[in-house]
């Protein structure tokens, strides 16, 4: 039961970074219709960015700064300048742009931050709190990883669904030529949805950080548990991606656990297959929704 | 008033337009008439700015808009009401009418043309929450046209409203347009496979043929000339 106990908290706390990549692809999918497959490699980058700034003297709450603000800029610009000329090429091209680009993260990191593996330093303790006279584990910094991902969850849905500007967001993502019509900027709004996505991502890259290991590898896991999450959902519903990320966390931290963490792989991959046969779409797709 | 003068656009080798001029007076309806294939949409759509011309000019109130973007050629008051597509499904019918005025500065302005819209059309104030993807083909007229007013557009452009609409809807709508014309001062392009309901509400009307202008006058005119009508306007 103490097993089960830990393996839950455990699964929710990697679930909640798995749903941010959800999330940050869900937002790019739904934009653009591009799964952006250098999204961990941009958090990878950003991540570094904050440890650069920490090795230069600075705190640890301005390093997270510099990460998710590296992450805004990062993602607006690579839609300015990557994405944009191949808008109206077929869609294979910019899939084949988004896996360069994660080549070239994963190339430029070592050269730019030296290749060896580097640890990051935690917001708060990473040592289980104590519950009466028995540590549990969850620690503070667990506690601040959910909450910090929760937070960012409870704005983006209140800047979707109660400001205008996330109506014309969501506008210009359902239908880009109508919007135009309706004097919405799309460009602008692209842009915005890729700098939103690649915050997001930014953010699961340095709350995961501490717990792996720093290398320019190390956000491929994140963004194949977090992909897998995000089809889950059925990759057009935020909603979606948010549960399929927390399913994947608690179902790996499970397979982990009880059957040994050599099978959590082989794990998302059955979960994957399972849930695809059952409901093709995935779990939450609004494309049931426009058929009835 | 909308002035189009010899306006050529072309989709890679076929020309979908040849040199068709025309001029939209203010307060008025223009029916742009013809067969499949004729070129009507492609003249909306390049006046809106989603087709881009090989050459010629389309200018509104003397101010030349040809290579504008749509979104600033929506922004000048044009309104483009799509054919069947017009309504974002996913959105509800709320959201759908705010989306019209939002590049707007005025909020109370837009509180104000939003309850207009719902007073013109009461069967939309009626399912204001419900998403647009369940509505009937006539609401979504509505809808499309309803965005359009509350965006406050002077120059109405719209895409075949006729199709797939049942004949007394159409009417209906067609009626509060043609009220809009002679209390706002609307000016409306509309385009029509359907002559004969088209040339019953419109002031005049232009007749094209393989991307060329082949009639042009009153509509009451066109409606007598009968070798037009056995010719290009199939009754």
């Amino acid at each position: 039961m103490s097993r089960f106990f830990v393996l839950t908290l455990n699964g929710l706390t990697q679930g909640a970074i798995y749903a941010a990549m959800a999330l940050a692809l869900v937002l790019i999918w739904r934009a653009t219709k591009v799964i952006n497959f250098a999204q961990g490699a941009m958090a990878m980058f950003t991540t570094y960015l904050a440890l650069f700034a920490i090795d230069h003297g600075a705190p640890y709450w301005v390093a997270f700064s510099v990460a998710l603000l590296s992450g805004l800029l990062l993602g607006a610009i690579v839609e300015r300048v990557i994405v944009r000329p191949v808008e109206s090429a077929p869609p294979l091209n910019v899939v084949i742009l988004t896996l360069g680009l994660l080549l070239f993260f994963q190339a430029i990191a070592p050269m730019a931050f030296g290749g060896q593996i580097r640890s990051f330093p935690p917001a708060f303790s990473i040592v289980g709190l104590h519950l009466g006279n028995a540590q549990i584990a969850f620690s503070p910094f667990d506690a601040f990883t959910l909450g910090s991902v929760v937070t960012v969850m409870i704005l983006l849905l209140v800047l979707f669904q109660k400001t205008n500007l996330g109506l014309r967001m969501r506008a210009s993502a359902f239908n880009p030529e109508v919007s135009r019509l309706l004097g919405i900027r799309v460009g602008r709004m692209l842009t915005l949805g890729w700098a939103l996505a690649s915050l997001v991502g930014a953010l699961a890259g340095v709350l995961i950080a501490p717990s792996f290991l720093l290398y320019p590898t190390f956000m491929d896991q994140v963004l194949v548990y977090g992909f897998t999450g995000a089809v889950l959902g059925g990759l057009d519903s935020a909603m979606g991606a948010v549960i399929g990320g927390l399913l994947m966390g608690f179902a790996l931290s499970y397979v982990g656990g009880y059957f040994g963490s050599d099978l959590e792989t082989v794990g998302a991959l059955v979960i994957l297959i399972a849930v695809l046969m059952v409901r093709p779409r995935g779990l939450f797709s609004l494309q049931r929704l426009r058929e009835v | 008033m909308l002035e189009i003068a010899d306006l050529t656009v072309a989709y890679g080798p076929v020309v979908a337009l040849h040199g068709v001029s025309l001029t939209v007076a203010d307060a008025s309806i223009t029916a742009v008439l013809g067969a499949n294939g004729a070129g009507k949409t492609t003249l909306v759509r390049t006046i809106s700015g989603l087709t881009r011309p090989r050459a010629g000019s389309i200018r509104l109130d003397g101010r030349d808009i040809t290579r504008l973007a749509p979104e600033e050629i929506a922004r000048l008051g044009i309104a483009h009401v799509p054919q069947g597509q017009g309504v974002l499904a996913e959105l509800t019918v709320d959201e759908n009418l705010r989306l019209g005025g939002l590049w707007r500065t005025d909020p109370g302005g837009q509180r104000a043309a939003l309850a207009e819209a719902y007073e013109l059309f009461p069967p939309l104030a009626a399912r204001r929450h419900v998403a647009a993807f369940s509505l009937s083909g006539g609401e979504r007229q509505m809808l499309s046209v309803g965005r359009a007013l509350v965006a406050r557009a002077g120059v109405l452009l719209l895409d075949e409203p006729s199709l797939g609409l049942a004949r007394l809807v159409l009417v209906q709508i067609m009626a509060r347009i043609k009220a809009l014309v002679t209390e706002r001062q609307l000016t409306v392009l509309l385009i029509e496979q359907n002559a004969r309901s088209a040339l019953s509400v419109a002031h005049q009307a232009i007749v094209l043929h393989l991307g060329k202008v082949v009639a042009q006058g009153r509509a009451q005119q066109l409606l007598s000339e009968e070798e037009l009508r056995h010719a290009y306007l199939g009754f």
